[in-house]
């Protein structure tokens, strides 16, 4: 241990990312380690072979471009981040590590595979609300990184606690004035997906997810939004169109890669393999008891168990690349017309159909998000107010159904029927 | 569970029936939280603390699909303050009544309720509100019991931009309606 060292990762996307000697510390704990064994795209491999990166290298990312950030923003508004937040040289110096300790560990609390298997986190108290990663990236913190963060020598420069580091990861008032930073890390133009898109497109082989990152860096900044007076991320107006590349970005890998159809269907057989290959079919909570029992779920294990033979029907497909097929989708864009002719297909087809996946269950659905621009002349505007793009740029709410493979023949047929039907009383 | 078509209807009866007849992303947002939070309903959302207050995309990208449906309408405005959205409802409310479904149906007592307790707070009252609620929350899910002050005081360490007198005085709009619960 040497406080003062510090140490380079090699990263494709970001060239060299420095980590001190604290990170490296807590980079090397078993629940960061368990993130080499969970893919950051789960089964899209089947799709486009190269994405077999993992949460790990996307960890590391999200604490670099977090703290490219926050130096934009710090150097950029201090004024309004002085006057507004309270803050000054120290306090900001104290939060830039806070903030690089919350963006590195953001996504420790994944279970395998990622986002696709979210689904199966047990219901909060037994109601409607699911827990999300985000909970157990907190709780592990409390629970198994503790000691890391509180007792490494770097400490005594901040005196953090692990509660400090949780409350900014999962939003509660703990984390005070910080808590306006958590936008760099879960918001509407944060460091997480500004680091999944460059790298899930270099890794996959596209160019849909590129956009100029060195130029929305360099245009980032505190902005006042004038309605409610609130404080948020926003950028200058010369970073407007790498902006707009960003949001447009997102949607096109929602549309090629997280939305691709066969990519859907692993997920589906993913979910289907683990209700069967869990106890009673979910994740342990995220509560003292039950923690450490999550952490031994990495895909090594699913795999592992999947080799075995185990996971049921699902579990069968995924080994042998027999996955559903894709029958009937509604259009990107669904008017209320387009989901009238999805319930006429399912009734046709009844229970041919296997599986019915809407975008809104997608981890990665593409809202509008609220990013305000500023110019010298004007005050902050919704970037959608500068770009006849984004204006008319419409969520993607498709509906996918799915069909056994054996049976695609079959419901084909009763699909034509339906839809000759349609068109003729059309 | 609540299904997307339904909460689009609930969105839709929201911006249809708030005073101005259309609602900003702010007060939608705000009035979700309330709608769950305070009465109860079952929309699904995961709320969780921003420095603009209790925030879910989710609510964002249901908006955008309602809006992809042609059942909601968002354009972006001038307000006297700055620029913002308008966010109203593009279907008739007999037509609403079915897209909301049993959602609406169950809930539309609650949403009411909303409305006329909420309905004509500012943005940036909607935003101190409902930070005072989801503290408030924190600290009955800690077990604490905490005084208004203190509410108060935690609430000014998330805003400085609030003067201690603005959120006491909002904390004790809630208190006088029995809205918060862990305040003693």
């Amino acid at each position: 241990m040497n406080p003062s060292k510090s140490y380079e990762f090699r990263c494709p996307i970001h060239g060299f990312i420095v980590l001190n000697d604290w990170e490296r510390e807590i980079i090397s704990q078993p629940p960061f380690q368990r993130l080499r064994r969970i893919r950051q795209l789960a089964w899209t491999d089947q799709v486009y072979p190269g994405a077999m990166h993992s949460r790990f290298e996307h960890s590391l990312g999200v604490m670099h471009t977090a703290t490219l950030m926050y130096d934009a923003i710090r150097e950029r508004s201090r004024e309004i981040l002085e006057s507004e937040l309270a803050y000054n040289q120290d306090g900001l110096g104290r939060d830039r590590q806070l903030v690089r300790l919350a963006a590195l560990l953001h996504d420790v609390g994944h279970g395998p595979f990622s986002h696709a298997a979210e689904e199966l986190l047990p219901n909060i108290n037994g109601g409607d609300g699911k827990y999300k990663h985000e909970q157990y990236s907190a709780a592990i913190v409390r629970a198994h990184l503790k000691d890391v963060i509180e007792n490494h020598p770097s400490n005594a420069n901040y005196g953090f606690k692990a509660d400090d580091v949780a409350a900014l990861l999962e939003g509660s008032s703990r984390a005070k004035q910080a808590l306006f930073w958590r936008d760099l890390i879960d918001g509407q133009m944060d460091a997480d997906r500004m680091d999944y898109l460059l790298r899930d497109s270099y890794h996959i082989g596209v160019q849909y997810g590129r956009f100029d990152l060195h130029r929305v860096i360099q245009t980032i900044e505190a902005v006042r939004f004038e309605h409610d007076g609130s404080l948020r991320v926003g950028i200058s107006y010369g970073g407007l169109h790498a902006t707009e590349a960003l949001v447009l970005a997102r949607y096109f890998m929602f549309t090629q890669v997280y939305f691709h159809k066969t990519r859907v269907a692993y997920d589906i057989h993913l979910r289907g393999a683990l209700k069967e290959l869990l106890p009673n079919g979910v994740f342990p909570k995220p509560t003292t008891s039950e923690l450490l029992d999550y952490l031994k779920w990495d895909d090594w294990r699913v795999l592992g168990l999947l080799t075995d033979g185990k996971g049921g029907e699902h579990g069968h497909r995924l080994t042998t690349r027999n996955h559903f097929r894709n029958i009937y989708s509604t259009p990107e864009v669904s008017k209320l017309s387009d989901m009238d002719e999805l319930k006429l297909v399912k009734e046709k087809l009844g229970t041919l159909v296997a599986a019915e996946e809407p975008a809104s269950k997608s981890w990665y659905k593409t809202g509008t998000p609220d990013i305000r621009v500023v110019s010298e002349t004007k005050g902050p505007r919704p970037l959608s107010s500068y770009s006849t793009v984004l204006a008319n740029l419409k969520a993607n709410n498709q509906v996918l159904l799915y069909v056994r493979p054996e049976h695609a023949d079959d419901a084909r047929k009763k699909l034509n029927e339906v839809l000759k039907k349609d068109e003729q009383s059309d | 569970m609540s299904s997307l078509i339904e909460r689009v209807g609930v969105l839709g009866y929201l911006a249809q029936n708030a005073p101005a007849r259309w609602v900003g992303r702010t007060a939608l947002m705000k009035f979700c939280y309330f709608l769950q939070e305070l009465r109860g309903a079952r929309l699904g959302y995961s709320f969780t603390l921003y420095s603009y207050g209790p925030f879910d995309s989710a609510v964002l990208s249901d908006l955008g699909e309602g809006e992809a449906l042609g059942v909601l309408r968002e354009e972006v405005i001038s307000y006297p303050s700055g620029y913002g959205y308008q966010i109203s409802c593009a279907v008739a409310p007999e037509n609403l009544s079915e897209l909301g479904g049993e959602l609406l149906q169950n809930y539309q007592d609650e949403i009411d309720w909303v409305i006329r307790e909420f309905g004509n707070y500012s943005a940036a009252d909607l935003e101190l509100a409902s930070t005072l609620v989801y503290a408030d929350r924190e600290a009955l899910s800690a077990e604490e019991e905490i005084s208004i002050a203190e509410l108060s005081r935690r609430v000014h360490e998330v805003k400085p931009r609030f003067s201690n007198d603005q959120i006491l005085h909002q904390a004790e709009s809630l208190e006088r309606r029995n809205l918060l619960s862990a305040v003693a």
